[in-house]
């Protein structure tokens, strides 16, 4: 559905007396998204989308799910009785008589389901994942039990999947010149902690250009992006303080929540009304039993959510955390290098002030090339964190080459390797992203999310084409990535693409061609919204000659 | 080495909670019946009286079966198993009484067995199996009976 709210027409306490500027004479054009700034809260207008499919759609989805259901009983019945071979690992005679040591119904859908597309996913490559990528083949001779490789590389795959949204997943010699001297000159490996023997000069440095780069005072960075958000969190929030967490947010923000031991709210998805709901029944309320207020509130959301592709609603966010007195944690894995003109995040694409946000933390898996975590705001906190954070006591500190690579690659961004060449990346990534969704739009696929977001999650939604796309798409030389239920919910099953800044037009266009066959072929166009790169030919109100 | 991931992309922890509030399963599930009701009247042996009792016992056994009898989720959840041993229907909602779904679902066997009941026109061997099967499947769904084992069957 789309996701419209009425103009403000008196103005926000913010911006007092800002008129609402997104209808044209009352009216709005059909098919087309209300446009909307907020009452002058946001610079530019904000469109997302979530259409629903039709009804007919779901019901057949249902109906695959209990078709498929239905025989995985049968299967097991087969297996149980002797009829079918059971390749599944099973007890031992010997033990039997034992307590089993797993439920086999939590396995249903994996062997029921799960096992018929498997070999949909964790391809084996051969290659960098770059915009192209090389695929070991392989084959099944028994319905995806097992697999066995011919020996022959499929090579010249597109590659939609991966997270490279700068296109720094790449090898060129020139430009990893610094990473091998690095690699010669610490080693590879650091083997202590931060607060023991394991901080070098490098992660200084690296410290001090994350917190540049985001405009900020102070950046710490960790060696796992999963593990930054997990051990951060419970040193941040406590018993006693209230954790509010978007509905999609990623595992790592979750399990660090629900370590840390706070309370635990969630609101729906990027909607600032239940969350403003929550903030006020928290700020009004207080703690559950006892009624004393709540020692912090912190809203935790991320900046581009990676299965829908929707960008948070940051400048109604921050407005509400400070009409409230809450924290913030913006979870930026996805959108660093990504989004804003220059690369700097949904901080930049919102023109905000990163003052505002309290914590900021990011990954470098995505748009550096590297791996590893930052987390970045004031110089107290960043120093707290030095000292309380698990990540900081526990866990060895990022490795030396993998430091010097995001260096390479945040100078490259911000352009003080002397070349344009981050400039351009984000520029071409921005146009890329913008092309791939005007073009799916137009054709008529149902797109999710925001429109100049770069992960594109197109809808599926029957679990027998999330099987037969991947398959397709193989086929025709294009590698995706595919989701299903449980990971989604059963009626959206998708096919996400990731927009490259590396992959060039004719590759997009290919790949465009490829998904107009699919399409047809396979009937996805499901998108009731027309939607029409010439909007002027639909807004004629007549059609004479000579007007 | 297979693995799922249930519960990356969302919050929900179980995902049978929330599956029969989802857009469409309530049509799909009276299209369902439906469909097998038709299925039943194409048998050219059946009486109407025949078939209605078959369509009532039949959607009662599979609706027992699958809410009532199978217990755990076919997926694994990241709650360490908390439902291993609840029914899908002690699941609904996190266990939350009189919500839409388990409205609609009490609702439909009682619509059914009063088409079959008219349709036998009142017959004592109809009305009696068609009774017996309707309790069968109301008294589980009562909240007095949430997580309760009788003489310990099917508790583990």
């Amino acid at each position: 559905m789309a996701h419209t709210s009425a103009p403000v027409r008196n103005g926000h306490p913010l911006h007092p007396g800002k008129n609402d500027v997104g209808l044209r004479n009352g009216f709005s054009k059909n098919g087309q998204h209300l446009h909307h700034t907020k009452g002058g809260l946001y610079k530019r207008p904000f469109t997302e989308s979530f259409e629903q499919a039709p009804l007919y759609v779901a019901v057949l989805t249902y109906m695959g799910f209990g078709v498929v259901t239905l025989f995985g009983y049968f299967r097991d019945f087969l297996r149980a009785w002797g009829f079918e071979k059971c390749n599944l690992a099973q007890e031992r005679e010997e033990q039997k008589d034992f307590v089993p040591l797993y439920q086999d119904f939590e396995n249903f859908y994996t062997r029921n389901l799960y096992m018929r597309v498997r070999d949909n996913w964790n391809r084996p490559i051969c290659s960098l994942p770059g915009p192209q990528f090389d695929l070991m083949e392989r084959v099944s001779d028994d319905y995806n039990w097992t697999f066995r490789h011919t020996g022959k590389v499929i090579d010249g795959v597109i590659n939609m999947g991966s997270y490279n949204y700068l296109g720094f997943a790449e090898n060129d010699p020139t430009f990893l010149t610094s990473v091998e001297e690095s690699n010669e000159k610490y080693g590879s490996g650091v083997c202590s902690t931060r607060q023991e023997m394991g901080n070098l000069d490098i992660h200084e440095e690296l410290e001090k250009l994350v917190a540049t780069f985001l405009g900020v005072e102070s950046a710490m960075t960790f060696g796992m992006g999963f593990a930054t958000n997990a051990m951060n969190i419970p040193a941040l929030v406590g018993k006693g303080c209230l954790i509010l967490s978007d509905e999609l947010n990623h595992t790592s923000l979750v399990l660090g929540a629900r370590l840390s031991g706070s309370t635990i709210r969630v609101f729906k998805h990027n909607n600032m009304q239940s969350l403003e709901k929550l903030l006020r029944d928290a700020v009004v309320h207080g703690q559950p039993r006892s009624h004393r207020p709540w020692k912090k509130i912190l809203i935790i959301v991320e900046g581009i959510y990676s299965m829908e592709g929707s960008i948070v609603r940051l400048p109604e966010i921050i407005a509400l955390k400070k009409k409230y007195k809450a924290y913030l944690y913006l979870d930026e894995a996805h959108s660093i290098g990504a989004v804003g003109p220059t690369g700097r995040g949904v901080v930049e694409f919102f023109e905000l002030d990163p003052r505002d946000i309290d914590v900021l933390m990011g990954t470098f898996t995505k748009s550096f090339g590297s791996s590893g975590g930052y987390i970045a705001g004031k110089k107290e906190l960043v120093d707290f964190l030095r000292l309380h954070s698990h990540s900081a006591v526990y866990a060895t500190s990022m490795s030396p080459p993998v430091a010097e690579q995001i260096l390479r690659s945040m100078k490259c961004i911000m352009g003080l390797d002397g070349t344009t060449i981050g400039i351009q990346r984000v520029r071409r990534l921005a146009e890329n992203t913008r092309y791939f969704r005007q073009r799916l739009n137009e054709m008529g696929f149902i797109i999710y999310g925001h429109e100049e977001s770069p992960v594109v999650p197109l809808l599926l939604f029957m679990p027998g084409k999330v099987g037969a796309f991947a398959r397709e798409m193989l086929k025709r030389k294009i590698g995706v990535v595919v989701v299903g239920f449980p990971a989604t919910p059963i009626t959206e099953a998708r096919a996400r693409f990731c927009v490259s800044a590396a992959h060039t037009t004719p590759m997009l266009d290919k790949v465009l061609n490829a998904l107009d066959e699919l399409g047809d072929h396979l009937v996805l166009k499901y998108s009731r919204h027309t939607r029409s790169s010439r909007p002027e030919l639909y807004d004629e109100t007549s059609f004479e000659m000579d007007d | 080495q297979v693995t799922m991931n249930v519960g990356v992309a969302h919050s929900e922890v179980n995902p049978n909670t929330r599956i029969m509030n989802s857009r469409g399963i309530w049509l799909t599930y009276a299209l369902g019946v439906g469909m097998l009701h038709i299925v039943l009247l194409s048998i050219p042996f059946f009486s109407v009286p025949v078939v209605w009792t078959l369509t009532n016992v039949i959607h009662n056994l599979g609706m027992y079966v699958f809410l009532h009898a199978v217990k755990g989720t076919p997926f694994e959840t990241p709650d360490q198993g908390k439902a291993r041993l609840l029914t899908h229907w002690e699941q609904l909602d996190y266990g939350v009484q009189f919500t839409s779904s388990r409205k609609f679902f009490t609702i439909s066997p009682i619509i059914i067995y009063f088409l079959a009941s008219f349709y036998t026109k009142y017959d004592p061997t109809h009305c009696f199996i068609n009774t017996a099967s309707l309790l069968s499947v109301l008294i589980p769904k009562l909240p007095q009976l949430h997580g309760v084992r009788i003489f310990g069957i099917n508790k583990y």
